[in-house]
């Protein structure tokens, strides 16, 4: 018997929908997340338990955001080509009682904040990152670092022997800019949308993920700038003018690098290198949020990372008392919150590619439908090797 | 004191077993602890009654029983017996605190403590009748507690051993009453035989019997094969009494009955004993090496190190007499450990399969406790430095290679396949990625992993500082080296003996 697949693909049964490059069993198994999403569901199932985990764990992540997107601001502008930035974690305000408590760990880890800056600047992508190679980038990076060094023989020496070093340096606070402008974005999303969920308790995972397309579309065309303030003058380094925007210049590079290529989970790359199995090819990595393992392995596998570490801080009581009840109470918490935290980000992840489909992904237009399939095809194929079919089951934890 | 150390378990074992089950879920529990503490008590009590610098008899009893069968109710200690008292105080209390909530506890917790009995007065009997008793009467509650309390094959297991130990029973028995009847002195107790030794002959004839029954309860390959299933089937705190104590009953009368009352026909069967603990040593290391069960691994890992017992024994030397003891010690500690780890194992993953388990060192979602302590145990039965493990088997080595040079060193290979199968065991069980069939463990209690805690202090305690042990062995096994070299000499006539005794003596 021979099966003639339609040139255009309109008269097909979506159970029939076929993913080029997927096994037959992938395909079995994303079929249904495809379905939901054409209906305007989300690639997370929608639950109760998922509910609660997904608006807990954007409360916490919002508020971890905010301290995160203050703190690089405030190194991009502040700690300007600092050689020795001792207190950068301290937001300008240094005092024994925190710094005691700096020492003694009670504090956020804004490592972790850096450690994303740094994936984004590596992996690059994104207007941000092109316009840190062009020769007005550079001309104007250079002007703001002869200011900062005019009064600095060591840095002028520095610059002498090396004169990449400073204008790299300078890139890489670009990159800090960036990143804190577009968290601030999305720190503001998932705090209104835990607001809502106080007003509005009964919010499905499709609405969540609704709240959040909204909000990065609202935020779409929002400038992205950086003119730290040199001797009381301030440089623009990324003008207005350079035209950089939230979405295409710092949101999708961020979800590139971070969500799919490399989220900074550390041990992630040691452990796969000791194991050979870093691809030759960077776009070919998938170490990122939606991949990684959140259970460590040993002591050189994946531990939860600092972030699991910071949201510990910020959980809602529901969550907290939810995650309480589970087998294993509070000793795997980290695990938990990351198993959330991933279910979340899936939930950005629908957001943003509902935002960027051709058309809306209910559409009952086959034209539609088929423009959208190609869309969604390259990235469902992405996704078929990362934890999303593992967060398919709706009481997971 | 020492009746008390039988007395006291006996009484537990009576008095919990008049209590209904409908008294209450917890109290047969509760009582067996307090006896258990109790006998603890009196056990580590001995250590300050016993003068460690006196290699004779103490704190001996006498009483006649039934005199016309020769049966007297003799009691008392030695470096020999007085550690194996003090460990047999310790593994009952932490089996008894490993039991948790098991069913019918009435039962459980009187065979308990009437086993606890029978092998404190195995232990401190003087009388081989005496001894007999005890040893035939530790038959029945060990037979029950595997029986009812076991895994599926619990029958078989139980019967196997209930065969094969009231086997070694009547070699023993039989052994034990040509002492007497061969003897000048007609009499059970151990002084007198030790007293009146027997000529080389008779000596040999003797030895036959009262070895293959002391074989069968080390074990010693071939006999050995009622060990593994014992173990797999019996419940973790009948293990852990199992090769902490019970195993110890054949060592122990490897001393006893063959060194000590045959030391003749002994010295002449060492060669031909230290080629045995090699084929024990190889043949059991070899096995454990292809388990899947970490309990059988184990087990087998125990048949292993009966070797060294054996070698020790067979060579006779002061230091290697202080080995086999100390050896006795750790193993006791070591197994005990590890038989409570692998239970713990067991019972937060329904499996001991090592094809299924993996990861269980995550410390999140792992046992993170219980995979340290096991690195710990396996690297103490390895004989890692600085553990308990490696001062009884250098202590063996170093005592046994003036007298036996090849077969002590083709055990030290044991050592290596010891560190060998462990280590797979513990990679493939500990290391890695969770397996699925562990990620759903509930939250552990601290103080269900307390005993693992004590025994693994007392491994590292021990490894650190073993003269905390030692002298309370020495002075005794140095008597019996000695009256062993000058039995040999007379018998013999033997020069060299002498001056091989007196060079171990020196080292």
């Amino acid at each position: 018997m021979t099966f003639t697949l339609p040139r255009d693909g309109s008269s097909l049964p979506l159970s029939h929908f076929f993913l080029a490059g997927l096994d037959p069993l992938d395909q079995v198994r994303i079929s249904p997340i495809l379905q939901r999403l054409e209906a305007g569901g989300a690639l997370l199932p929608d639950s109760q338990i998922h509910r609660l985990e997904v608006i807990g764990i954007l409360h916490s992540y919002g508020e971890v955001l905010d301290a995160y997107s203050r703190n690089l601001i405030f190194i991009a502008d502040h700690q300007f080509l600092e050689l020795f930035p001792a207190f950068k974690y301290f937001n300008g305000e240094i005092t024994l009682g925190k710094w005691l408590r700096y020492l003694w760990h009670d504090r956020i880890n804004y490592e972790f904040a850096e450690y994303c800056m740094k994936a984004m600047l590596w992996h690059g992508g994104g207007g941000l990152d092109r316009y840190l190679d062009t020769p007005e980038f550079v001309q104007r990076a250079k002007a703001a670092i002869r200011a900062k060094i005019r009064f600095n023989p060591f840095l002028q020496g520095l610059g002498i022997l090396f004169p990449d070093f400073a204008l790299e340096q300078v890139r890489m606070l670009a990159m800090y800019s960036g990143l804190g402008q577009f968290w601030r974005v999305m720190s503001d999303i998932f705090l209104s949308l835990s607001k809502r969920s106080e007003t509005e308790p009964h919010l499905t995972i499709p609405e969540v993920v609704a709240h959040i397309q909204q909000g990065l579309v609202a935020a779409a065309g929002k400038p992205i700038a950086y003119a730290p303030c040199i001797w009381g003058r301030r440089y623009e380094i990324i003008p207005l003018s350079a035209g950089l925007t939230f979405l295409p210049d710092t949101a999708i590079p961020y979800v590139e690098a971070v969500f799919f290529r490399s989220f900074p989970f550390m041990g992630t790359v040691s452990y796969n290198a000791q194991a050979g199995q870093i691809p030759h090819e960077q776009a070919d990595f998938a170490y990122g949020a939606l991949y990684a393992d959140p259970l460590p392995v040993g002591s050189a596998g994946i531990p939860p990372t600092l972030l699991m570490q910071d949201m510990m801080r910020h959980l809602p009581p529901r969550l907290r008392e939810h995650y309480r009840r589970s087998p294993r109470g509070e000793e795997d918490l980290r695990v938990k919150i990351c198993l959330s935290f991933q279910k979340a980000m899936f939930c950005v992840t629908t957001a943003a590619l509902r935002a960027l489909a051709p058309f809306p992904l209910e559409t009952q237009d086959p034209q539609q439908q088929k423009a959208n399939r190609e869309f969604l095809t390259p990235w469902l194929q992405r996704l078929a090797g990362s934890r999303l079919l593992s967060m398919q089951e709706v009481f997971g934890m | 004191m020492l009746s008390l150390l039988i007395g006291i378990p006996l009484l537990g074992s009576i008095w919990i077993g008049l209590i209904p089950e409908r008294a209450g879920k917890s109290i047969h529990r509760r009582l067996a602890l307090g006896f258990g503490w109790v006998l603890f008590g009196l056990s580590a009590g001995l250590l300050l009654a016993f003068d460690p610098h006196l290699g004779s008899l103490q704190l001996a009893e006498t009483m006649a029983w039934i005199p016309q069968l020769g049966l007297v109710y003799e009691l008392g200690v030695d470096g020999i017996s007085l550690p194996l008292v003090v460990m047999t105080g310790l593994l009952v209390l932490m089996a008894i605190w490993a039991s948790g909530q098991v069913e019918r506890p009435r039962l459980y917790y009187s065979l308990v403590l009437m086993l606890a009995a029978a092998v404190a007065g195995a232990f401190l009997a003087q009388n081989l009748l005496l001894f007999f008793l005890f040893y035939e009467v530790e038959l029945i509650p060990l037979y029950l507690l595997i029986a009812i309390w076991g895994g599926p094959q619990r029958t078989y297991a139980a019967t196997k051993f209930l065969i094969y130990t009231a086997l070694s029973g009547i070699l023993l028995l039989i052994g034990f009453f040509g002492l007497s009847w061969l003897s000048d002195a007609h009499s059970f107790t151990y002084t007198v035989l030790q007293a009146h030794p027997l000529p080389l002959v008779q000596q040999t004839l003797l030895l036959v019997p009262i070895l293959l029954g002391l074989a069968i309860k080390i074990p010693l390959v071939p006999f050995h094969t009622w060990l593994p299933d014992a173990h797999v089937e019996a419940s973790t705190p009948i293990s852990v009494l199992l090769a902490g104590l019970l195993l110890k009953l054949g060592t122990y009368g490897l001393l006893r009955f063959g060194l000590q009352l045959l030391p003749d026909a002994w010295e002449q069967a060492g060669p031909w004993l230290a080629g045995w603990a090699v084929v024990n040593v190889l043949y059991g290391s070899l096995d454990a090496l292809v388990q899947q069960d970490m309990k059988k691994l184990v087990a087998y890992s125990s048949i292993a190190h009966m070797g060294y017992i054996l070698l020790a024994t067979a060579a006779a030397t002061p230091l290697s007499l202080v080995g086999s003891v100390f050896q006795m010690v750790s193993h006791g500690l070591i197994s005990a450990l590890l038989f409570l780890l692998v239970g713990a194992v067991y019972t937060n993953t329904g499996t001991r399969d090592l094809r299924l388990l993996q990861g269980l060192l995550n410390p999140e979602r792992g046992l993170p406790l219980i995979g340290s302590l096991m690195v710990l145990g396996v690297m103490a039965s390895g004989g890692t430095p600085g553990m308990v493990g490696f001062i009884a088997e250098f202590t063996i080595f170093r005592g046994s290679f003036p007298v036996f040079p090849l077969q002590t060193l083709l055990c030290m290979m044991g050592t290596g396949l010891t560190a060998a199968y462990f280590l797979l065991m513990v990679n493939r069980v500990f290391f890695g990625r969770l397996s699925e069939v562990a990620t759903a463990m509930s939250r552990q209690q601290v103080r269900e992993r307390l005993p693992a805690v004590v025994l693994a202090t007392l491994v590292v305690v021990l490894g650190l500082q073993p003269a905390w042990a030692t002298h309370w062995i020495e002075p005794t096994t140095a008597d019996l080296a000695k009256s062993v070299a000058l039995s040999a000499a007379a018998t013999e006539g033997v020069v060299g003996k002498l001056t091989c005794f007196m060079a171990c003596d020196s080292s």
